[in-house]
């Protein structure tokens, strides 16, 4: 908590210097917010729904979609949620002399909850609106039930990107900017409804880049479009799997990091 | 005065050079690749669960609206047109660009040619051959479409590199992260230029209003001739337009703007 006050103040101080850069970013981030659920809204609004999906849930999904994108930011920015950019940069090491432990260090040390809160607060609205219009009648335990699922699409969210990213140790130049690339993977196929692809595509979806977790899944769930008695827990349970894979991918990287250290690192800001 | 000959050779040299420089970059290059596959087939099927049972929409069949979508993606390097005059401003190399014996916008446009090669090769042929695989008929709707398809993405590609100056310049201007204006571009272009989406199956008549603009250009009607879901003449004639618009505002521009322009090193 005393190291989220920290970022969180160092957060406010920087955008606070520059107010035109912080109406900029304000902004731009919240126009990349609304314009990556866009286009399905509209086709949603045009055709009154896409296959099982009413007009309002599909606003739903999207809505889930905008948090799980943002949440990253919010909670995971300055690389941590580009952990190979990190890694490949050489820049690992500062992570490692810090007196935390490297949980800690990667859980406090992305937190700008000003500077990132446009990437946030966009879904959150729509959330807002969608929920009485979509979810079956409001619970307590339908709230807690979205929750978790919200907390573990942003799991497997991160953790795909540090199991890609955790290349970057045996191949700290090549695999930098893999974290773009898998990012851009998960933010694209997101927001799609991912009924009627057929079961290699949709399995693929699934397990190999899981951006069907990100909120088709969950929702499909959350709003009884799936009716399966467990269908809810399916997403956290894919959050564990996903994450301890990552973190056995992780912890075997830094094997190799120990062993070879990173020839990257330039005392001058740059890297080689 | 330098021999056309040997004007061409640089810009195909560096054309060449962009090529070999995506795949000597890194292996991983083919994740950006994969995800263009996985996006064309969902939205395929997504256009299958929407369109079904329907008969044609704002003058658009299912069957156009597949072919719309594939050639979309099979064109969507050229019809996106990003010659990362960004990336050179942030990487200071517009420096090193200045002092060689080749236009800035030249050399941009060669690099991205090069850079395109490698995706007409990897991504947009086998899209093309595999058409009948993924159901959609890939060819033009008649052989007018075709050929007039050929000469809208001349002016595509016109139109978005005159915006590319632009927004390059714009970068200068505001004196901001180039992040910002790449997002802010991004933003803009994903529904208002039409590749992702028919600007004619938006609601609210938005389609009619966003096919003035100068990113319809750049995707929808190049799109929209070769399915023959617009009038060709009045599309080619706005992308004329902007283009004969575009580029004197984007020198303009950035004769304006250059001296504001620091590269430390790069």
């Amino acid at each position: 908590m005393q190291l989220w006050q920290v970022h969180g103040a160092m957060d406010v101080r920087w955008m606070l210097r520059d107010i035109r850069t912080l109406l900029t970013f304000v902004i731009a981030d919240s126009l990349s917010s609304i314009a990556s659920a866009s286009a399905i809204f509209l086709l949603a609004e045009r055709f009154g729904a896409i296959g099982r999906w009413r007009a309002d849930q599909i606003v739903f999904m999207l809505a889930y979609a905008m948090v799980v994108s943002g949440l990253p930011y919010l909670f995971f920015n300055y690389n941590v949620s580009y952990i190979s950019r990190r890694v490949g940069r050489g820049q690992w090491d500062h992570t490692l002399i810090q007196p935390n432990p490297i949980w800690m260090s990667l859980l406090t040390e992305g937190f700008s909850p000003f500077s990132a809160i446009m990437a946030v607060l966009p879904g959150l609205a729509l959330l807002a609106w969608a929920i009485p219009r979509a979810a079956p009648p409001l619970t307590l335990g339908w709230l807690a039930l979205l929750l978790l699922n919200l907390s573990a699409s942003v799991i497997i969210a991160l953790a795909f990107s540090f199991l890609w990213g955790s290349l970057a140790f045996w191949a700290p130049r090549a695999a930098e900017e893999l974290n773009l690339s898998t990012w851009k993977l998960l933010d694209q196929l997101k927001q799609f409804p991912l009924d009627g692809l057929g079961a290699l595509l949709t399995g693929g979806l699934l397990t190999i880049v899981p951006s069907g977790f990100l909120a088709w899944y969950p929702c499909r769930t959350l709003l009884n479009i799936d009716t399966r008695p467990a269908g809810p827990m399916v997403t956290p349970l894919a959050a564990g799997v996903t994450a301890l894979l990552a973190t056995w991918v992780f912890r075997r990287g830094m094997k190799q990091y120990g062993r070879t250290g990173s020839q990257r690192y330039l005392s001058f800001g740059h890297r080689r | 005065m330098r021999s056309p000959i040997l004007v061409t050779s640089h810009y195909v040299r560096t054309a060449a050079m962009a090529t070999t420089s995506v795949v000597g970059d890194s292996p991983l290059f083919l994740v950006d690749y994969l995800l263009r596959f996985a996006r064309v087939a969902v939205l395929l099927s997504l256009w299958r669960i929407i369109l079904a049972d329907k008969g044609p929409v704002s003058g658009m069949t299912l069957s156009a609206v597949l072919t719309y979508t594939l050639i979309s993606e099979i064109f969507a390097e050229q019809l996106a047109c990003r010659a990362n005059m960004e990336m050179t401003l942030w990487e200071g190399t517009i420096a090193v660009r200045s002092l060689q014996p080749m236009s800035l916008v030249g050399q941009l446009a060669a690099e991205m040619a090069g850079r395109w090669l490698l995706g007409l090769i990897l991504v947009s042929a086998p899209l093309l051959l595999s058409a009948g695989l993924w159901g959609v008929d890939a060819r033009p709707a008649t052989a007018a479409a075709g050929a007039l398809f050929v000469l809208s993405m001349a002016l595509s590609i016109s139109v978005g590199l005159a915006l590319e100056m632009l927004f390059g310049a714009l970068v200068v201007a505001l004196q901001e992260s180039i992040w910002l204006v790449q997002q802010l571009r991004n933003a803009i272009t994903t529904v208002l230029s039409g590749a992702l989406l028919p600007l004619a199956l938006l609601p609210w008549g938005l389609g009619g209003v966003f096919a003035w603009l100068p990113f319809a250009s750049q995707a929808s009607a190049p799109l929209r001739i070769y399915t023959n879901t617009g009038d060709a003449a009045q599309l080619l004639a706005i992308q004329a337009g902007w283009s004969l618009l575009l580029w004197p505002m984007a020198h303009w521009f950035w004769q304006a703007n250059r001296e504001k322009l620091t590269a430390y090193g790069g």
